[in-house]
């Protein structure tokens, strides 16, 4: 019996135990990258790609000189990983101090059994910047595009705001939400083993391009001349509120849209729409002795009175289909200039009934009275001019004292720079101008003409009769020094809303106006909503005009072409100067 | 002859390998200075809502009559001095050009007769 060599039989048993273990790697490799390639591809692929969705940052809103009305910024958002946490008590605590939250509201988010919570979202970057800092466990930063509005309650009517989100709600935001709103893309990054980005799939791609910016006709001291003035009309007349609008007639370019009482966009979800809602458009109201100025536009367009024309007062009472029609200041003999100066209500029942339902209700059409201005924002009501089919003798009268009409105030205002601008209505709009993220204009607004609801002439004639009513009649206190000012007072009743019928207590106190009268830069409608002190047009909003005209036309270089009243020059303190005004 | 290929191999792999390495220091390079950028951008934004904030008419009258005395100019106070003489063509701002709404955006402009 022969033995093997015991070497050799170690050798052969190596080999063999050598090759089981490459069969089995072999095997097991056949295993991986064969039979199982694919499963495991898509594995492999999960944990070193990951396909993210990006979104460009919302466009920047400026105002037409270029300073930032609203922009996004990237703030840090707070979030806890409760499960991670064992006493979420002095993380609560430290936490509260911070952001200015109560620390049990805090420790009640993190002792839910969850993975995830969000503690507070896009808080201040100063109050991130400090939680950085502190070594707090369980807790986590990212960081999340939130839209800020700087100038804070300026101008929060018009511009809107966006959500949460970064949509659109309100407003510019909204209107121009496709505009605004930044690219999405979606980008796969190639991670390593600690997660961090390699090499990303197209490097040489270009991210996600931010959303369009929006260039606003709107000047920003402008509007807050026009929001001064108003909040300390409301303040004195102790109103419910107000409207301002400043308009360039020729063009129809909004300068300043003012409304009190006003709201901070950037804490808009603690209050309800109608705070936030933009009444100077989505709002209408009887424009009372306003509207006086276009049924004038009318009876002179059609040649129906002459500024000349001789109209009796009544001695300032008159009966039309049982209403009694009177007078605040009655009147004997009149011109039909002196109606417009005096705002005689007896002397324009006088005029519409001359004029008859067709033709008034055709100009009131013509002006865009009962139709949406197309102001490029969002909302716009229509306003109300009935059939003339349901106008009897009554409504025909209460319609030339500017009743039973409903007008927005960019109606009005629009309605104005025509009679200001020729006759030509132009389109009022708030946007002048879109770029595109490289700073390429998309889209520049150019004056658009609507229609010519009156001549030239008539527009010229009327202007005199409007520079009459400041000179010397109900507008006196909405006369500029230095300059020539057109306009019409107006005070109106309002509807009870709890009886249906209109109010001896309620009025909408109102002044329109342009001015220079002769070359009109600046056509301005204030409307005191409730004043409580007096409802007088005259008295509560034609200071108003006034206040906001002498401090715009020097601010746009518009030189006095009559001689100023130079006040004293006296040392005052701010505070009697104050002090002074609203006592006016 | 053999060595000589085996060494040209491992010179191509070694290159090879090289290149991979340094396309992966690069990759890292690049999303660096992609988030540095991210910061350099968040900041500038921050300065510019500062920016925007300090210069709020409201701000600006507060301090100049609150910190620095000042008061608003009264009626006639603010003179507009005309640099030149005005020429007969300056006199009135040109009109502007419009155009018709109902011509929408793309049509051709058109002046206020």
């Amino acid at each position: 019996m022969t033995f093997m060599d015991p070497l050799r039989v170690r050798r052969i048993f190596t080999a063999f135990l050598l090759l089981v273990g490459f069969a089995l790697v072999l095997f097991r490799l056949f295993n991986l990258q064969v039979l199982q390639a694919g499963e495991l591809a898509v594995k492999a692929e999960r944990q070193h790609e990951k396909a993210i969705t990006l979104q460009g940052g919302r466009g920047t809103i400026y105002d037409r000189q270029g300073k930032v009305l609203a922009i996004n910024v990237e703030v840090p958002s707070v979030f806890g990983v409760p499960t991670s946490l064992e006493d979420p008590a002095p993380v609560a605590r430290q936490l509260g101090r911070v952001l200015h939250v109560r620390p049990d509201e805090i420790e009640k988010k993190l002792k839910q059994d969850r993975s995830f919570v969000w503690i507070a979202r896009k808080v201040d970057p100063e109050q991130g910047r400090r939680l950085q800092r502190m070594p707090l466990e369980g807790i986590g930063l990212v960081l999340e595009g939130r839209r800020y509005y700087p100038k804070g309650t300026l101008l929060s009517h018009v511009i809107g705001f966006a959500g949460m989100d970064g949509e659109g709600l309100e407003g510019i935001e909204r209107r121009y939400d496709s505009y605004l709103r930044g690219e999405k893309q979606t980008v796969v990054l190639q991670r390593d083993a600690l997660g961090r980005t390699v090499f990303p799939k197209g490097l040489l791609q270009q991210g996600p391009s931010s959303g369009h910016s929006v260039v606003l006709t709107i000047d920003e001291t402008i509007q807050y001349i026009a929001e001064k003035e108003l909040e300390e009309a409301v303040t004195a007349s102790r109103a419910k509120g107000g409207t301002v609008i400043v308009m360039e007639p020729r063009t129809g370019a909004i300068l300043a849209m003012a409304l009190v009482p006003t709201f901070d966009p950037n804490s808009f979800g603690s209050l309800y729409a109608d705070r936030w809602r933009n009444r100077a458009v989505t709002d209408v109201y009887e424009p009372g002795s306003t509207l006086k100025v276009l049924l004038a536009a009318a009876a002179l367009e059609d040649r129906v009175m002459e500024p000349q024309t001789i109209l009796f007062g009544e001695r300032g009472s008159m009966t039309v289909g049982n209403t009694v029609i009177h007078d605040h200041d009655p009147s004997g003999w009149m011109t039909f200039a002196q109606v417009l100066e005096r705002s005689s209500n007896i002397g324009a029942v006088k005029t519409a009934l001359a004029l008859g339902p067709e033709r008034l209700s055709r100009v009131l059409r013509a002006f865009g009275f009962g139709e949406r201005s197309e102001i490029d924002l969002p909302g716009e009501a229509a306003g109300l001019v009935r059939d003339t089919r349901s106008w009897g003798r009554r409504s025909l009268a209460s319609i030339a004292m500017g009743q039973e009409v409903a007008v927005t105030p960019v109606q009005l205002t629009a309605a104005l720079s025509a009679v200001a601008n020729g006759g030509w209505l132009m389109k009022p709009h708030v946007v002048a101008e879109i770029r595109d993220a490289k700073g390429q204009t998309v889209f520049q607004a150019s004056p658009l003409v609507r229609r010519q609801p009156i001549s030239a002439g008539t527009a010229q004639k009327l202007t005199r009769i409007l520079e009459g009513a400041v000179t010397r009649g109900t507008g006196k206190s909405a006369a500029v020094s230095g300059y020539r000012v057109a306009g019409k007072t107006g005070t109106a009743q309002k509807v009870d809303p709890r009886t249906g019928t209109y109010s001896t207590t309620l009025f909408i106190g109102s002044f329109v106006g342009f001015v220079p009268a002769e070359d009109p830069r600046l056509c301005i409608l204030v409307v005191i909503d409730e004043p409580q002190t007096q409802s007088w047009g005259g008295v509560v909003a034609a200071p108003v005009f006034r206040r906001v005209a002498e401090q715009v036309l020097p601010y746009l270089g518009v030189t006095p072409k009559e001689p100023v009243r130079v006040a004293l020059a006296q040392a005052e303190t701010i505070g009697a100067h104050r002090a002074g005004r609203a006592g006016r | 002859m053999k060595i000589l290929a085996a060494a040209t191999v491992m010179s191509l792999l070694l290159l090879y390998v090289g290149e991979r390495v340094d396309v992966v220091r690069v990759g890292y390079h690049v999303e660096r200075l992609k988030l540095k950028r991210v910061a350099i951008q968040r900041e500038y934004d921050e300065l510019r809502v500062t920016a925007s904030r300090l210069t709020s008419p409201e701000r600006l009258e507060r301090v100049a009559t609150d910190r620095l005395g000042m008061v608003p100019p009264r009626q006639g106070q603010v003179i507009l001095v005309r640099l030149q003489p005005e020429a007969p063509s300056e006199r009135k701002p040109s009109r502007p050009e419009v155009r018709l709404a109902s011509q929408g955006f793309s049509e051709p402009g058109s002046r206020i007769p």
